[in-house]
């Protein structure tokens, strides 16, 4: 499936560790959907499934996130620079009812709530690792 | 709904040429900043190039470091394979905090970007060495470091308090090197280095929400 370019969300991206790895992501195993892996473009959704929903809980934050199971595609782009991503649905978070509010701000604009988390592989692609947080839009 | 999705701008800057560069001139190659590698509160503030349609993704590299010839890198990846990371005198290199190629230790982990070289390298535009970003719960809290459990299986990790370097951020305020607040049964976002002596973390910055 392609990535495509009809807007579907925006909000925070933050980045976490699956699959082999070394350090404490060790342990971290494949995620949900059993594919994830750190060295891939892979993403984690907060509504792949009820389960993951009743974790989340985005709607707690106020969002209203769609559901969209293992396997999705969708286009990531970093709010400011426009680099982008194409990533896979791997697994499901972030845990967005955790830090309601959260915003990540550049060039005074700002997205806010943890609304999809991507692997290093995806987070490198279009901003850093030491900034653990991006604001985005997202396209599907 | 406050988070649908806006127009936003690309930026007029091109990767190109930098990139251009990096695959002809050998060792050369375009610095982090070009595509993002500087640390996370200077790169929000301005905006940085569009990917080069020419080139659809960087080439990212992860694994820990068995070697270290000059300015090659050897890394074992975590799926067996091997990566030859070429480091150049634009490459940004985070341990902890942004610092230099001397600090990069074999036995180390890393995630690497950069760009395939003709030779088989990876020209390094970024090094995270040992970075980790752990979604935790807050089970102790000592002067000195935290206790965490992380993932599913809630494996306890120490994270270690840097003085002069930890720094905490509370339901998305500014960073404080204050960390009087942090509370046990918190969620917690800790970002750090890996040590891979002790398998413990040192904590750059700990996020804590509710």
């Amino acid at each position: 499936m392609a990535c495509g370019s009809t807007s579907l969300w925006a909000g925070e991206t933050t980045w976490f560790c699956c699959g082999s790895s070394w350090g404490p992501c060790g342990s971290a195993g494949t995620g949900a959907c059993g594919t994830c892996q750190s060295s891939a473009n892979q993403a984690a959704w907060p509504n792949t499934t009820q389960a993951c929903f009743d974790i989340t809980r985005p709607d707690l934050c106020g969002e209203g996130i769609p559901r969209r199971g293992c396997g999705s595609v969708m286009n990531v782009r970093h709010q400011c620079s426009g680099a982008q991503v194409c990533v896979t649905i791997s697994d499901c978070g972030p845990r967005t009812q955790s830090f309601c509010g959260e915003a990540t701000c550049c060039n005074g604009v700002c997205r806010t709530n943890r609304v999809i988390d991507l692997t290093p592989a995806a987070f490198s692609a279009i901003g850093s690792l030491s900034s653990g947080r991006l604001p985005v839009y997202i396209y599907e | 709904m406050s988070n649908r999705q806006d127009s936003g701008g690309r930026s007029g800057l091109d990767r190109r040429r930098f990139l251009t560069t990096a695959a002809l001139g050998g060792a050369t190659i375009v610095g982090a900043s070009a595509l993002g590698g500087l640390d996370a509160d200077a790169a929000f503030a301005a905006p940085g190039p569009s990917l080069d349609p020419a080139i659809t993704a960087s080439t990212f590299a992860e694994g820990r470091i068995t070697a270290r010839n000059g300015s090659v890198l050897e890394v074992a990846g975590s799926y067996g394979d091997r990566h030859l990371i070429q480091l150049t005198n634009a490459t940004s290199v985070w341990k902890l905090r942004t610092t230099t190629a001397d600090a990069i230790e074999v036995g180390d982990g890393l995630y690497a970007r950069g760009v395939d070289m003709p030779d088989g390298t990876i020209a390094a535009d970024a090094l995270w060495v040992n970075i980790v970003n752990l979604f935790c719960t807050v089970r102790g809290i000592a002067k000195d470091r935290l206790h965490l459990a992380h993932g599913d299986g809630n494996h306890a990790v120490v994270g270690r308090i840097v003085p002069e370097t930890t720094t905490a951020s509370y339901l998305g305020g500014s960073l404080t090197p204050d960390l009087s607040r942090l509370r046990i049964g918190q969620s917690a976002q800790v970002l750090g280095a890996w040590r891979p002596a002790d398998d413990s973390v040192d904590i750059a910055r700990v996020t804590v929400g509710h």
